[in-house]
């Protein structure tokens, strides 16, 4: 279970300080697919960052299973993300000079998982999310933008993670290959009980989601 | 794959990139080690000059120069003063005198010249006669006075060997030098001289009245020493009534380090009865373009180990600037700061050692020719003589028709020596150039890895 409890966040700009969320509070259970949608600004992305604890909030807390994430030390957090969330990415970010397979044992390695059976793991994994075995041997940028973010999804799931959150994961990608890719993600939730957080902005992806949590102007109007 | 892997497959992810700074660094490498190699070899040459041609002191009557000038010789109590000087380790003392036709049956083999001539233009019966008048004097000195002749010139001295005009032993072609300090009519005879009159080894000729037996014949390569005699010094002094007389000595000082508290001894010894001058007065002054070169060389090692740690520190720092969104992926998910850093030191080491190796084997290089040309450049001289030591000098000979210096044979020595910086790479320059860049290479590879601590992982959320 997730428990987002009066968040808020303000950013210092050069134009003065910005209040990204405010008072933001709202609950994710465990095996639940949910969205969060909002125009572009409205705080979806700074939502997603606090959640994945790459970021603290400037008042509330983050209690995750009951370990309230946003008091944890900078080396306890980088823990908390290798080992109980999986990232995915509207821009894939998979590191340009890996292979696919390099890049999955690259998540593998910091979950801490034995260096022996990395290369058997990373290469289940990529073909459970259906990349083919000469694909997996490729760099990020032979690769197409629909098979990048299988391997980022491959990445994610990786070190078995509780949580899944994924910002924008078919928003560079057609309408076939991105209907794929949230199957996918949608099988996932169903088939091991992990707890997926998609942002977006597309409400047709947002409607087969389980719930809908809506941001507007950085506080969260409908649930 | 782990930390040190990636690290050097980042290294080389950008093969022309990597490939630049690898030879720009290269290049500060080269200079660094060459500038260590000049700076050694100068330094060791300083040391060598310092050390061989440094010691000796060289003490005339005052007044006298070679066989010219005028005043008294330095007396048997002055040169037990100068022998019991504290620092002294050895001395050589000489007495020279030179006999006209009335002194030997020698022919003298040296040419009279104009120069000889003039130098004799006073010897006359009359030229101590006050003339009467100004106009008959030109008249009775021009014939009173008798014809020029040339003479022969005779070196009595404890060392023969000292006569040498190298700075080396004398070269003896026949006999057996002889022993300085006796008193035999024993004389090494100078080649020119030896041919003039048919003399050998084994031959006897006059001198002074006495019959004088000639042990060896020697040949310096100079027209005056060769045309010349070589005697023990108590024979000469005893020959020429002139007993405990001295014209020169080289004494000897056991450390470079005490010649001028020696030489302030001796000037306080003997006061104002000498002129007393050093080698180490010579050899600063020799030394110093050296000492310009070599604090030139060591402000070029620093340029050079500041430039490659500049090119290091700065292309990293670009690196690092141009991967933070990755950087931020790697930490996003669960890549600790200290992996990620170790990670870029690896990519910084292995940009530095390849530029190091390439740089060192361009440095050996190059160093050979870039020492001898700073050296040739800045001593105008292109002598490249191999010789071993500076020898104690002349002995102020000279005098009439003769060089007429008395460091003649320590000075070429110095001059030779100075040209003699061979670009010599020994293993403790090597090991001060692998210090320094590893120096450069560890800081070079932290300082911008240590940036990247503080790219907050938040940053692969940002959108382009």
């Amino acid at each position: 279970m997730l428990t987002v409890e009066n968040i808020s966040k303000t950013f210092n700009t050069p134009g003065g300080q910005v209040q990204a969320l405010k008072d933001v509070s709202m609950t994710v259970n465990t095996g639940e697919f949910v969205s969060i949608i909002g125009k572009s600004g409205s705080g979806k992305s700074t939502l997603l960052s606090i959640l994945g604890a790459l970021d603290n909030p400037s008042t509330g807390s983050i209690v995750v299973d009951e370990t309230q994430i946003n008091k944890l030390s900078g080396s306890k957090q980088t823990q908390y993300r290798a080992k109980k969330i999986g990232f995915v990415f509207q821009q894939y970010n998979l590191v340009p000079n890996l292979t696919a397979l390099e890049n999955v044992m690259l998540a593998l390695e910091f979950g801490g998982y034995p260096a022996s059976s990395r290369l058997d793991r990373a290469t289940q994994l990529l073909t459970s999310v259906g990349l083919e075995d000469d694909q997996q041997h490729r760099r990020p940028t032979r690769l197409s933008g629909g098979q990048q973010q299988r391997v980022s999804i491959a990445r994610a799931l990786a070190n078995q993670p509780a949580y899944i959150l994924a910002d924008e994961p078919t928003g560079n990608l057609d309408s076939a290959t991105g209907k794929k890719i949230f199957d996918l993600l949608h099988d996932l939730s169903r088939s091991q009980q992990t707890t997926i957080i998609v942002v977006t902005h597309d409400l047709e992806i947002a409607g087969k989601t389980d719930r809908t949590f809506t941001l507007k102007d950085g506080k969260i109007t409908t649930k | 794959m782990n930390v040190v892997t990636r690290g050097v497959k980042n290294a080389i992810r950008s093969p022309l990139k990597s490939g630049a700074i690898v030879l720009m660094f290269a290049i500060s490498i080269a200079l660094i080690l060459s500038m260590l190699v000049a700076r050694g070899s100068v330094l060791s040459k300083i040391d060598e000059v310092k050390a061989t041609a440094g010691t000796a002191i060289t003490i005339q009557p005052a007044g006298v120069m070679g066989g010219m000038g005028g005043g008294d010789p330095l007396t048997a109590e002055q040169i037990a003063s100068i022998t019991s000087t504290a620092n002294i380790s050895s001395t050589t003392s000489s007495l020279t005198d030179q006999m006209g036709t009335d002194d030997t049956n020698l022919t003298a083999s040296l040419e009279l010249g104009s120069f000889g001539a003039r130098q004799q233009r006073f010897d006359s019966s009359s030229s101590a006669t006050t003339p009467t008048t100004t106009d008959t004097t030109a008249v009775t000195e021009a014939t009173d006075r008798p014809a020029p002749v040339s003479r022969t010139t005779v070196t009595g001295t404890t060392d023969a060997n000292s006569v040498s005009t190298t700075g080396g032993d004398l070269t003896i072609s026949s006999g057996a030098l002889i022993d300085g300090t006796s008193s035999e009519k024993v004389a090494l005879v100078g080649a020119t001289l030896a041919t003039k009159n048919s003399l050998t080894v084994g031959s006897t000729f006059t001198a002074y009245g006495e019959t004088i037996t000639v042990s060896g014949i020697y040949t310096t390569g100079n027209t005056f020493q060769d045309s010349g005699i070589i005697m023990p010094l108590a024979t000469v002094q005893d020959l020429t009534d002139q007993a405990g007389a001295v014209s020169s000595v080289t004494a000897t000082v056991n450390s470079s380090d005490n010649v001028a508290s020696t030489v302030a001894a001796l000037k306080k010894s003997l006061g104002d009865d000498a002129d007393i001058t050093s080698e180490a007065e010579q050899a600063a002054s020799s030394v110093e373009s050296l000492q310009g070169i070599a604090s030139l060389t060591t402000a070029g090692v620093i340029a050079a180990a500041a430039a490659g740690a500049l090119i290091i520190v700065l292309s990293m720092f670009l690196v690092v600037r141009e991967r933070r969104r990755e950087i931020g992926v790697i930490k996003a998910i669960g890549g600790s700061n200290k992996k990620v850093i170790g990670q870029f030191i690896v990519e910084g080491l292995t940009i530095t050692i390849i530029g190091a190796v390439i740089g060192l084997v361009l440095g050996v290089l190059v160093s050979g020719p870039m020492t001898t040309s700073l050296v040739s450049n800045s001593t105008s001289s292109s002598s490249t003589t191999e010789t071993a030591t500076g020898g104690p000098g002349g002995s102020g000979r000279g005098g009439m028709g003769g060089p007429g210096g008395a460091f003649q044979g320590a000075t070429e020595q110095l001059n030779t020596n100075i040209t003699q910086v061979t670009a010599s790479l020994t293993t403790q320059i090597f090991a001060a150039a692998i210090g320094i860049t590893l120096l450069i290479a560890l800081l070079g590879s932290a300082i911008p890895a240590w940036l990247t601590a503080r790219i907050r992982p938040a940053e692969v959320l940002r959108t382009e």
